[in-house]
């Protein structure tokens, strides 16, 4: 039995190790960690991958070891070393043996570039290096098993973990720590510290900052939106980039010259954009909302797909702009100052993520919110309570709508531009991954999802290819790991786990 | 939905029963405006336009169908709407694709005609067995630990499924449109010729084969639920899964067999995808998919014979509809996108699905 799991741990972890080089993410690190500590290649950071992986490899095949002895965990060690080994050995060979025949391999496997080949092949010959790549992985694996066993056997987790524990207790134990902390104005003093921060950040950001934060603060606006649709009422809309279309056309439409010159003032306008798109929310709530579950997510996503398709035709190019979209979109004016830098916009959203947060919470604790999660928990029995789920569902869904018809406003009059493109299907898709990640129902926990989510990889350009790939499989940990998010709200995480326990459906 | 209308005894006027009927008359008001307007006023189209859209939406509806089947077939027996489906499809027609190659590559591909056949039954092979292990993979992963959790949750996993393997492909194959290889017997540009009107219609081989296939596929995925034991397992687990276990079927086995079979559904789907539309990309499976699952619900989902026709219907209203309604061919997804929202409010349960109690519907 040890022998056959550990040689299941291993073949496993090739596969994975493999993917890896394939997807480009060990040539990716190597460039970073090149570029980090100014290397002269990206060959070492290459490998720090391959090996960190057969090294986890190794650990994994340690762990499934019954009799823990130091010649079972080696051997364990050294079976997945060999089954891992294989897998890239072979693959090294057969990679460095096609492209010394002058077959381009990148022309199938674009991330297999010539010189990511060369990275991984150290020896002139194919067979050398499929030789040297295994021996190094098989080293790499028994040395991942041996440590994680001596890890185990004399505790240093335990004392790392214990260091760091006793060095926040120190410092929690000094008198003006515990006298600061423990005072009751602590809390109230540090929220009122954090606004005035936010209040004054814009002024010493600059343009860049304020520009990407301005864009998490608007995927905060529309996750708050669709975390009430999803969250509160738990109806999957998968169609919600569409609202958010219509904030930003209504507003272009609306305030710039070129297809219809009515150049309206940007204040009204926010106020027509977000009570159109909840009315459009309404009309298209009263057909589909009947419908349970898995079939509203798929008439949402249709739904966002007609409007984007409708916006990009030639059908709707007279009226909407087509497929070029509408340029000089106005900004806010207030006693004619002009409005309409990123500072500026940074405190619109901040007004629009308070005003946001403010209905949320109220809507939240009353007689509405408790409607929704009654409906949420289970429909049937909050429709013989008395509950109009109906009315409850259209509700959600136009104050959600109304929600991504705010931002859609701030956000085509930030750009001074609005086309097709901005509303595609991954900017749902975007939405529905910060709120189920950061936690459905939970105010906190979408604020720090958009920050993670959206904020991250504008800072980390390097990785923005990886992005939607994280995004997904990011989901299905989530579902399967942590279904309430990272920072859930109280109910929601008490309703998964209960669900997951005893629910037949 | 349908329960309470079973259980009403009389019929009585409701608001759903006005929007229903408001929305009706709009919508045959247009058509009927759209179809006056195009076949007697303006008259764009002559006899072998007409002969060449129905062609090639047969076509069309005929891989529909082929993906429908999958859907039709996890959702009968697990209620849930598999979003990865259409990326099984897609990376079955990469595999195809690379099988074609490579025995392009070797010059095997176009040797004489026994060896042509023998690449496209390679490449269907090939493609099938792919999308059946990514499909059971699928299963394991991102599914089966989520079976007792609400249904939002899977739906949710299935979501991120799909999301992660569209930008595998990306990142693994790249973003570039790949062109398939074909036989010289099977180029896409040949077929037979008819002449009809003042037009000539050609009717491809790849077309035919398509169609043909699609045909025999689903002729065997009926006889295979209908008549054999795995098929008699999967229809009693659709039934209820608590009784078939306490009858002695494998649940799990018997579902993981349903997306397996799923599977080899979708990736000769891809592969007669790539044969007859000729390019593949990470994006290839993704509106298919979503046009198959609007096929397998207008023809009642969880339904075979229902995936076969919403399929064919499907892809002939997309081919002829534009044309019909004298609306331009780019708007063509927003047509079928339409069909699913009519087909939803009027009749749920599609063209021939049975009635569902409304916890599955």
């Amino acid at each position: 039995m040890n022998l056959r799991s550990s040689i299941r741990a291993g073949f496993l972890s090739g596969f994975i190790n493999l993917f890896v080089v394939l997807l480009g993410l060990t040539t990716l690190l190597g460039g970073l960690i090149q570029g980090w500590f100014d290397l002269s290649s990206g060959v070492a950071g290459a490998w720090f991958l391959i090996l960190g992986i057969a090294f986890w490899g190794g650990t994994a095949a340690a762990r499934s070891v019954i009799d823990k002895r130091w010649s079972s965990i080696s051997s364990s060690g050294l079976f997945a070393g060999v089954a891992h080994g294989f897998i890239m050995g072979t693959s090294v060979m057969g990679l460095r043996g096609l492209v010394d025949h002058g077959v381009e391999v990148r022309k199938w496997l674009v991330q297999l570039t010539p010189s990511a080949v060369d990275a991984l092949s150290v020896g002139s010959t194919p067979f050398v290096c499929g030789v040297i790549m295994f021996a190094i992985i098989a080293g790499a694996s028994i040395a991942g098993a041996l440590i994680s066993f001596a890890a185990e056997k004399y505790e240093w987790g335990a004392s790392v973990r214990g260091f760091f524990s006793s060095a926040r207790d120190r410092m929690m134990a000094w008198p003006t720590t515990q006298r600061i902390s423990s005072h009751e104005r602590f809390q109230p003093a540090l929220i009122g510290i954090s606004i005035v921060l936010l209040l004054l950040a814009p002024l010493g950001l600059g343009r860049y900052w304020n520009y990407t934060l301005g864009t998490v603060g608007i995927y905060v606006i529309l996750g708050l939106g669709l975390n009430i649709v999803v969250g509160y009422a738990g109806l999957l809309d998968l169609g919600y980039v569409a609202f958010f279309a219509i904030g930003a056309y209504t507003v272009a439409l609306l305030t710039a010259p070129m297809p219809h010159a009515i150049e309206m003032s940007f204040w009204p306008v926010v106020i027509i954009g977000v009570v159109i798109a909840a009315i459009s929310g309404v009309l298209l709530g009263i057909p589909v909302l009947r419908m349970r579950g898995d079939y509203l997510a798929i008439v949402t996503l249709a739904f966002g797909e007609i409007i984007r398709i409708l916006s990009r035709s030639e059908v709707l190019a007279d009226f909407a702009g087509g497929p070029r979209g509408i340029r000089a979109v106005a900004g806010p004016r207030l006693f004619g100052l002009n409005l309409s830098s990123g500072m500026h916009f940074m405190y619109l959203i901040f007004l629009g993520i308070v005003l946001v947060v403010f209905i949320t919470n109220r809507l939240k604790h009353s007689r509405v919110g408790r409607a929704w999660a009654a409906m949420r928990e289970d429909e049937d029995v909050a429709e013989a309570m008395g509950i109009h789920t109906l009315r409850y569902k259209l509700l959600a869904f136009a104050i959600g709508a109304a929600f991504a018809g705010l931002s859609g406003v701030i956000f085509a009059s930030r750009n001074k531009f609005t086309g097709p493109e901005d509303f595609t299907l991954m900017v749902s898709i975007n939405v529905l991954c910060l709120v189920i990640i950061g936690g459905m129902g939970s105010t906190p926990g979408v604020i720090a999802g958009a920050l993670v989510l959206k904020g991250l990889p504008e800072i980390l350009r390097e990785l923005d290819d990886y992005r939607m790939l994280v995004f997904g499989a990011l989901l299905v940990l989530m579902m399967i790991v942590r279904p309430e998010g990272i920072w859930p709200s109280a109910r929601r995480k008490m309703e998964l786990h209960e669900e997951l326990g005893h629910h037949s459906d | 939905m349908t329960g309470a209308a079973l259980a009403r005894p009389k019929f009585r006027i409701t608001s759903g029963f006005l929007i229903r009927l408001f929305i009706g008359i709009v919508v045959l008001l247009y058509v009927g405006w759209r179809l006056y307007n195009v076949l007697v006023v303006e008259q764009v189209y002559g006899l072998d336009s007409w002969a060449r859209f129905a062609i090639s939406g047969v076509i069309l509806g005929a891989v529909y169908a082929v993906i429908a089947l999958g859907y039709t077939l996890v959702y009968g027996i697990l209620f849930m709407i598999n979003f990865a489906h259409g990326d099984v499809m897609m990376l079955g027609a990469f595999a195809g694709y690379f099988t074609l190659e490579t025995l392009n590559g070797s010059g095997f591909l176009n040797r004489n005609l026994v060896s042509s056949v023998v690449s496209i039954v390679a490449a269907f092979a090939v493609g099938m067995v792919v999308s059946t292990v990514l499909a059971i993979l699928l299963e394991r992963i991102a599914y089966r630990p989520l079976r007792r959790a609400p249904r939002l949750v899977p739906l949710i996993s299935a979501i991120g499924a799909s999301l992660f393997l569209q930008n595998v492909a990306q990142l693994v194959f790249g973003p570039a449109r790949h062109t398939y290889a074909n036989p010289e017997v099977m180029k896409r540009n040949i077929g037979w010729s008819l002449m009809l009107g003042d037009g000539e219609v050609l009717i491809t081989y790849t077309g035919v084969f398509t169609f043909v296939l699609s045909v025999l596929l689903m002729i065997g995925l009926y006889v295979l639920v209908q008549r054999t034991k795995m098929g008699t397992a999967m229809r009693a687990v659709a039934e209820d899964k608590e009784a078939a276990a306490l009858m002695g079927v494998d649940v799990d086995r018997t579902i993981g067999n349903t997306f397996a079979i799923s599977g080899a559904l979708a990736g000769a789907a891809g592969v007669m995808w790539g044969l007859h539309m000729g390019i593949v990309y990470h994006f290839v499976g993704f509106v298919p998919g979503l046009k198959a699952f609007v096929a397998a619900v207008l023809g009642g989902i969880g339904n075979i014979p229902g995936a076969m026709l919403g399929g064919l219907a499907l892809g002939i209203m997309e081919a002829l509809g534009p044309a019909a309604l004298g609306i331009p061919f780019q708007l063509k997804d927003v047509l079928a996108f339409s069909i699913l929202v009519l087909v939803l409010v009027f009749r749920p349960t599609g063209l021939l699905g049975e009635v569902l109690a409304e916890k599955r519907a």
